[in-house]
């Protein structure tokens, strides 16, 4: 069967009842390569594509709100303006996705439901705190830190009967986002990077395509927090701001922890080698701009 | 189970039992006969298979057909009124930016998506607007100079 709701509790509804036996779809821009290769589809298929409201896309409370359908086209142009509190990140990652019509019809909820290692918009999630919103038709919403989101290999917190809802994202953070592929456009990531830094000080270090997952390097994510609160320390003793612009020897070594903390491999793509060199690299150049 | 899409090609109403599992780009070309559009990598790599949906171009290979209910889809075999061209399609083929030509449909209906939403992008936005569509005979200069072409024919108008 082909189920095409029109709202979101009737999408519930039927994702609930029918589980696993339901492939949920949207953009169609994993799902349907994934169809096209083996030529072996769903026995039914939940198109969320007209579900109203799933693309939205809004600021909300202290942050913003993704509706699961939003696309990386939309999520690209509403968070690109820093100074309204986008999340310039996010915007970046989601331009670094695809081609047009790719960023037309791929979503977040796609990126997080297929949990590639190679998920750019997963990689800019985890940099951010970002919280996951799993609905159920019975049992209500849950959020689901997006820490906690990723559990193996293209596994994740989701439950059969569950749906991706949306996702929510905080305000005020300073990000960065790097990315290297093979070429400008319709590229899966050697390796990407984002960064972010709360307003409380935690520090988010995110790598794409050198784990298992998309995963956090967190003794470097410390190294900078005690950094920056040794700066914040010594500026409050002078009566100062102090700065967040990291010495060069605080940058090379969180360099060099983030390479210890990851573990590619060899593939098409790149070399297990060129991609822990590129890990520190990225990393460098984000701090070195911040 | 079949399932009774109903939408719009080229402005012409459309009704048609699809299965569930049938791209865009299969209904288009083997039920519809609209050969125009082009498969080729099936996964979202090349951009042969570029339709519009809605204003947006899209991959119609990687879109099930079901999903397309209510919507108003072009193709190529739209641009064409009567016997005369789209500025696009006149342009492509007075600057010979065709070479073996199957990047050419999904080329133009990307270049008319960029165009329907910005009528006059700068040479970057034409590079972006037409980064996901691959030619492999490498004719990337041709296809540039045509989209001068057409960005002038189309200012003159």
């Amino acid at each position: 069967m082909f189920y095409q709701p029109q709202d979101i509790e009737e999408a519930l509804a039927i994702r609930a009842e029918l589980a696993a036996a339901v492939m949920p779809v949207c953009g169609g821009t994993d799902i349907v390569v994934a169809l096209n290769r083996t030529g072996v589809g769903a026995e039914h298929f939940l198109d969320l594509s007209h579900v109203a409201g799933y693309s939205d896309v809004r600021a909300e409370g202290n942050g913003w709100w993704l509706g699961g359908g939003a696309t990386f086209d939309r999520i690209a142009t509403a968070l690109s303006d820093d100074e309204n509190g986008g999340v310039r990140m996010l915007s970046d990652a989601a331009m670094s996705i695809g081609g047009p019509a790719i960023r037309n019809r791929g979503t977040i909820a796609g990126n997080l439901g297929t949990a590639s290692p190679a998920g750019d918009a997963c990689v800019a999630l985890l940099a951010v705190d970002a919280g996951v919103e799993l609905g159920h038709a019975t049992r209500g919403r849950r959020v689901v830190p997006i820490v906690e989101y990723f559990t193996g290999f293209r596994e994740t917190a989701l439950s059969a009967d569950e749906l991706i809802t949306g996702v929510r994202i905080p305000s005020g953070w300073r990000t960065g986002w790097q990315k290297i592929g093979k070429r400008g456009a319709t590229n899966i990531s050697v390796v990407c990077c984002g960064v972010g830094l709360s307003p409380g000080g935690h520090v988010r270090i995110a790598f794409g395509s050198v784990a298992p997952t998309v995963m956090r390097a967190r003794e470097a994510e410390g190294m900078i927090e005690d950094c920056l609160a040794g700066v914040a320390r010594d500026a409050a003793k002078q009566g100062g701001g102090g700065s967040t612009a990291l010495p060069e020897d605080v940058i090379e070594a969180v360099g060099a922890s983030a390479m210890k903390a990851v573990s590619p491999i060899d593939d098409h793509r790149a070399s297990a080698t060129y991609r822990r060199a590129m890990c520190g690299v990225l990393v460098r150049r984000l701090l070195r701009e911040w | 189970m079949g399932w009774l899409l109903k939408c719009t090609v080229n402005g012409n109403p459309v009704e048609i039992e699809v299965a569930q599992d049938e791209t865009l780009l299969t209904v288009l070309r083997d039920r519809l006969g609209l050969t125009g559009t082009k498969g080729s990598c099936l996964e979202g790599e090349c951009g042969s298979c570029t339709v519009i949906v809605d204003g947006r171009a899209v991959n119609s290979c990687l879109v099930l057909a079901a999903q397309v209910q209510g919507s108003q889809v072009e193709t190529i075999e739209g641009l064409e009124k009567g016997d005369t061209l789209h500025r696009l399609q006149e342009a492509f083929l007075t600057t010979g930016a065709v070479q073996c030509g199957y990047c050419t449909p999904g080329l133009i209906m990307a270049a008319k998506a960029m165009l329907d939403a910005n009528p006059s992008p700068t040479d970057e936005e034409i590079l972006a607007g037409l980064e996901g569509n691959i030619c492999r005979c490498t004719g990337y200069s041709a296809i540039r100079e045509a989209m001068r072409v057409a960005l002038q024919e189309g200012a003159r108008e």
